[in-house]
C-alpha cells in the first residue's frame, strides 16, 4: 500500500490526452524506432515541437535535403534490417523525398516516411505548400495513407511499420495533416503492434507441394546453377543458403544486390552476374540445365534479352512476391515464400551431391576473364590509376569486411567486381533505380544503423555533386563515414556507352569539377587527393586510420571502361570482354 | 483480341480506384468499362473492369499486380464464357407530334426493353443485356432519333457454385485465371 501515491500519479498521467504529435512520438518509441532522418518545415512543426521532448529516445539527424533523408533511411534499413524512418514537411519537402521512395520501392527496402500536410480543411484548396502527396507517391510506394485526425495515429503508424517490413519490404508514406498533429486525442493513447492486415497476407511459409516439386527438379539436375538475390539478405537466410549449397554442391552466383549474401572466397561461388558481372557466371546461364533463382526478380540487367536467357534450362524460382513469378522468366517450379523458410524446407528433400566437374567448367571462363580483363586492370601500366586497383587494395586493407556503399556508374560496377565481400550486407547500392547521389547519404545512414562496421562510400565525381550537401550532415553529427571519390572527370558510364554505341560522340559527359577537398574542408570534413600510384597505399591508410569522417579523392584514368559487358537488350552470350 | 472481365474485391477506402487504374495506365491498357459497388459484405467493394487483350499471360500478370495493392482482398480474371454478365442502357428517343409511333410491343417483346419515362415529346427506354443486345436495340431504335444514349459498365457474376465473397477474407493466393 506504500505505492498508492505514485500509482495514482501514473494513472493520471496516462489518462491525460496526448496531442497527435505526442501520440506519434509515443508510437515511434513503442515501435522501437531509435533514429529519424528528417528536415523540418511549416506543416510538420507540431511534430518537431513534440520531438524536442523526445531527443533522449529518438535520435534525429538533420539532413541537408529530403532526398538525403530518404537515402539515409534506406542505408540504415539495408544494414540493420530495421525499418528506416524519415520525417519531412509538406509540398517541396515531400516531393524531394520521391526519388528515395521510388528507390526503396524497387530495391525492396523498408522505410516509413512521415510527411506533414496542410490542415484537413485546406486540402484541395492549393494552400501554401500543399501537394497531393498520396497521389504522387501512389505509384512508387508499397502503401500510403493520409491521417486527418489524431485518433488514427497509433493504429495507422503500427500498420505502416508492419506493411513496410513484412513480406517483400518497401516504402510506406504517411501523410499527416497539421490539424491531426495539433489536436488532442479523444481517447487514451494505446499502442498495439500490428501483426495482420486482413487484405494483405504475405506468404512466408511455402506450400509443401511447391517445395517438393522444386526439390524433384533439383535432384534430377545434372548442371544446376543458383542465382541469389537481395531477398536472401532481406530474409537473413545467408546461413541456410550456405548449408543448402554445400549439401547440393550447386554453384552460386549473385545478382548486384545479392552481392555479399554468399562469401566471395567460398569454393562454390562463381561470381556475380548481369550486365557487368563475371564472364563465367553470365555465360553459364546458357549451359546449365536447371536455374534456381533465390530471392531475385530476373531484372533485365541480369537477363539481357529475356527471350534468349537460359532457354535450355528448367527454372526453379524461390520468391516471396507472387507477382514476380513468371513476370520475366517462366518458372517450371515456382515456390512462393520467404527465402529462409523455403531453403529450410528444401534442405531435407534434396540429395547430397557433388557437381565438381560441372563447377570446374566455370573456372575456364574465370581464367579467360582474368587474363583479358582483371590482370590488366589490376596491374595497369597507365600513368593514372585505374578504379580496380583502388578497390582491390581497399579490399585487401579492410580484409573484405567493410561495408561498401557504392553510388551509380562505373565505380559502382568496379566496387561490385573487385571488392571481396566476406560478410553479409556489405554492399549497399541503388540497384533497380540506379539513383546517382545515393551513396553519401546512404553511407551515413548505414553508419548510424550499425556503428560497429567500417562504412566506406565509393562515389563518382558526377554522383558526388548530386548530394554533396550531405557533407554538412556528416560533419554536424560527427558520423565517421569514409568516402572515396573515384574522379575520372566524366560521367563515366554514359561516356562508356557513347564510346561503344554512339561512335565516341561524347555528348555532355565531361565535367568541370570543383576542388572537392576544399569543399569538404569547408564543411569541416578532412580529406586529401591522391593522384599517383605510389601514394595510393598510404592514402588509403590515412583514410582508414581516421576516426572522423574523411574524404579521399582518387584521380583515375579518364577513359577506362567497365568489362565484362553484356550490351543492353542482347543475349548474355554476346558478352564483351573488351 | 479477347475480352477479359476482372473482378476485384477491396476494402472500401479512399483512393482505391486510383491505385487500381495506375496499374492499367502504366502498362498502357485501356479500360473498356468499369463499375464499382459495395458487395453483400459490408465495407467490401467490388470492381468489375472490362479490358481487351490478345495475351492471356499478360492479363494474368496484370491480375497479380492488382493483387499486390494492400487494400485488395482478391482478384479474379474471367473470359466471357465463365461469367453471367450484363449492362444497362438508357435511350432518350424523340417523339414529336407527327412522327412514326414507337412500336412498344416489339420493344417489349422482341427487345426486352421498357419505357421508363414519358416526356412531352420524348421517352426514355431502359434496356438491359449484353453489349451486343444493347447495340442490336440501338440499331433498331436509331431511326426514331436518339437524343441521348448512355450505357453502364458491365456487371458480372461467376458461373461457380460458390459466391466469390466466400473466398474472402481467407482467400489464399492462387492462380485464379
Amino acid at each position: 500500500m506504500v505505492s498508492v501515491l505514485p500509482e495514482e500519479k501514473l494513472t493520471a498521467e496516462l489518462v491525460k490526452p496526448l496531442t497527435g504529435s505526442e501520440a506519434l512520438m509515443q508510437a515511434l518509441v513503442a515501435e522501437g524506432v531509435d533514429t529519424i532522418f528528417g528536415y523540418p518545415g511549416g506543416a510538420i512543426m507540431p511534430v518537431y515541437d513534440a520531438l524536442y521532448d523526445y531527443q533522449d529516445k529518438l535520435n534525429h539527424i538533420l539532413v541537408r535535403h529530403e532526398q538525403g533523408a530518404a537515402h539515409a533511411a534506406e542505408g540504415y534499413a539495408r544494414i540493420s534490417g530495421k525499418t528506416g524512418v524519415c520525417l519531412a514537411t509538406s509540398g517541396p519537402g515531400a516531393t524531394n523525398l520521391i526519388t528515395g521512395i521510388a528507390d526503396a520501392q524497387i530495391d525492396s527496402t523498408p522505410i516509413v516516411c512521415l510527411i506533414g500536410q496542410v490542415s484537413a480543411h485546406l486540402l484541395g484548396t492549393d494552400a501554401f505548400q500543399e501537394t497531393d502527396v498520396i497521389g504522387i507517391t501512389m505509384p512508387v510506394c508499397k502503401w500510403n495513407y493520409q491521417i486527418t485526425s489524431a485518433d488514427e495515429i497509433p493504429e495507422i503508424i503500427a500498420k505502416a511499420f508492419y506493411i513496410a517490413k513484412s513480406g517483400r519490404p518497401g516504402p510506406v508514406v504517411i501523410d499527416i495533416t497539421k490539424n491531426a498533429q495539433q489536436a488532442l486525442m479523444s481517447k487514451p493513447f494505446q499502442y498495439e503492434r500490428c501483426e495482420k492486415v486482413i487484405s494483405y497476407r504475405p506468404r512466408l511459409v511455402p506450400k509443401q507441394e511447391q517445395v517438393e516439386k522444386a526439390a524433384e527438379l533439383i535432384n534430377k539436375a545434372k548442371k544446376p546453377y543458383m542465382i541469389v538475390g537481395h531477398g536472401v539478405q532481406i530474409s537473413k537466410a545467408e546461413k541456410e543458403l550456405i548449408l543448402f549449397a554445400e549439401k547440393t554442391g550447386i554453384p552460386v552466383a549473385t545478382t548486384l544486390l545479392g552481392q555479399s549474401a554468399f562469401p566471395v572466397d567460398h569454393p562454390l561461388y562463381t561470381g556475380w552476374l548481369g550486365m557487368h558481372g563475371n564472364y563465367g557466371s553470365n555465360v553459364m546461364t546458357s549451359q546449365c540445365d536447371l536455374l534456381i533463382g533465390v530471392g531475385m526478380r530476373f531484372d533485365d540487367r541480369v537477363t539481357g534479352n529475356p527471350k534468349l536467357f537460359a532457354q535450355q534450362a528448367k527454372v526453379v524460382h524461390l520468391e516471396i512476391d507472387p507477382s514476380e513469378i513468371d513476370k520475366i522468366i517462366k518458372a517450371d517450379a515456382p515456390v512462393v515464400g520467404d527465402a529462409k523458410e523455403i531453403l529450410t524446407r528444401l534442405m531435407p528433400l534434396v540429395n547430397a551431391n557433388d557437381h565438381t566437374a560441372w563447377r570446374n567448367e566455370f573456372r575456364k571462363y574465370d581464367a579467360i576473364e582474368y587474363e583479358k580483363v582483371k590482370a590488366p586492370a589490376l596491374a595497369p601500366t597507365t600513368e593514372k590509376l585505374k578504379m580496380p586497383e583502388v578497390i582491390d587494395m581497399l579490399s585487401k586493407k579492410t580484409n573484405g569486411e567493410a561495408v561498401m556503399v557504392a553510388d551509380v556508374g562505373q565505380h559502382q560496377m568496379m566496387t561490385s567486381s573487385y571488392y571481396e565481400y566476406k560478410k553479409p550486407n556489405s554492399l549497399i547500392t541503388s540497384g533497380g533505380l540506379g539513383t546517382m547521389g545515393f551513396a553519401l547519404p546512404a553511407a551515413f545512414g548505414a553508419k548510424v544503423g550499425d556503428p560497429s562496421r567500417e562504412v566506406i562510400a565509393i562515389i563518382g565525381d558526377g554522383c558526388f555533386q548530386m548530394t554533396i550537401q550531405e557533407l554538412g550532415t556528416i560533419a554536424q553529427n560527427k558520423l565517421p563515414v569514409k568516402a572515396i571519390i573515384l574522379n575520372n572527370n566524366y560521367l563515366g558510364m554514359v561516356r562508356q556507352w557513347q564510346q561503344l554505341f554512339h561512335n565516341r560522340r561524347y555528348s555532355f559527359v565531361e565535367l568541370q569539377n570543383p576542388d572537392f577537398i576544399t569543399i569538404a574542408k569547408g564543411f569541416g570534413v578532412d580529406g586529401h587527393t591522391c593522384s599517383r600510384r605510389e601514394d595510393l597505399s598510404t592514402s588509403l591508410d590515412t583514410l582508414l586510420a581516421s576516426d572522423k569522417p574523411y574524404l579521399l579523392e582518387v584521380i583515375v584514368e579518364t577513359e577506362h571502361n567497365v568489362f565484362p559487358m553484356v550490351p543492353a537488350g542482347t543475349s548474355v552470350a554476346d558478352i564483351r570482354l573488351e | 483480341m479477347n475480352t477479359y472481365t476482372i473482378c476485384i474485391f477491396t476494402q472500401n477506402t479512399i483512393g482505391l480506384l486510383n491505385r487500381i487504374t495506375i496499374i492499367f495506365t502504366r502498362r498502357r491498357i485501356n479500360i473498356e468499362s468499369l463499375t464499382v459497388s459495395e458487395t453483400e459484405r459490408k465495407g467490401i467493394s467490388r470492381f468489375t473492369i472490362v479490358i481487351q487483350h490478345e495475351s492471356r499471360e499478360f492479363v494474368e500478370k496484370l491480375v497479380r499486380q492488382i493483387r499486390k495493392i494492400i487494400e485488395v482482398m482478391a482478384v479474379f480474371g474471367y473470359l466471357n464464357e465463365d461469367i453471367v454478365y450484363n449492362e444497362i442502357a438508357l435511350f432518350k428517343i424523340a417523339t414529336p407530334l407527327g412522327t412514326k409511333a414507337l412500336d412498344v410491343e416489339t420493344i417489349n417483346k422482341q427487345y426486352k426493353a421498357w419505357v421508363v419515362y414519358w416526356g412531352l415529346d420524348y421517352v426514355v427506354i431502359e434496356k438491359t443485356g449484353t453489349e451486343k443486345e444493347i447495340f442490336d436495340f440501338f440499331s433498331y431504335i436509331k431511326p426514331h432519333g436518339i437524343l441521348e444514349f448512355v450505357r453502364s459498365g458491365r456487371v458480372a457474376v461467376g458461373k461457380t457454385e460458390q459466391g466469390l465473397v466466400e473466398y474472402l477474407p481467407e482467400a489464399e493466393w492462387a492462380y485464379y485465371l
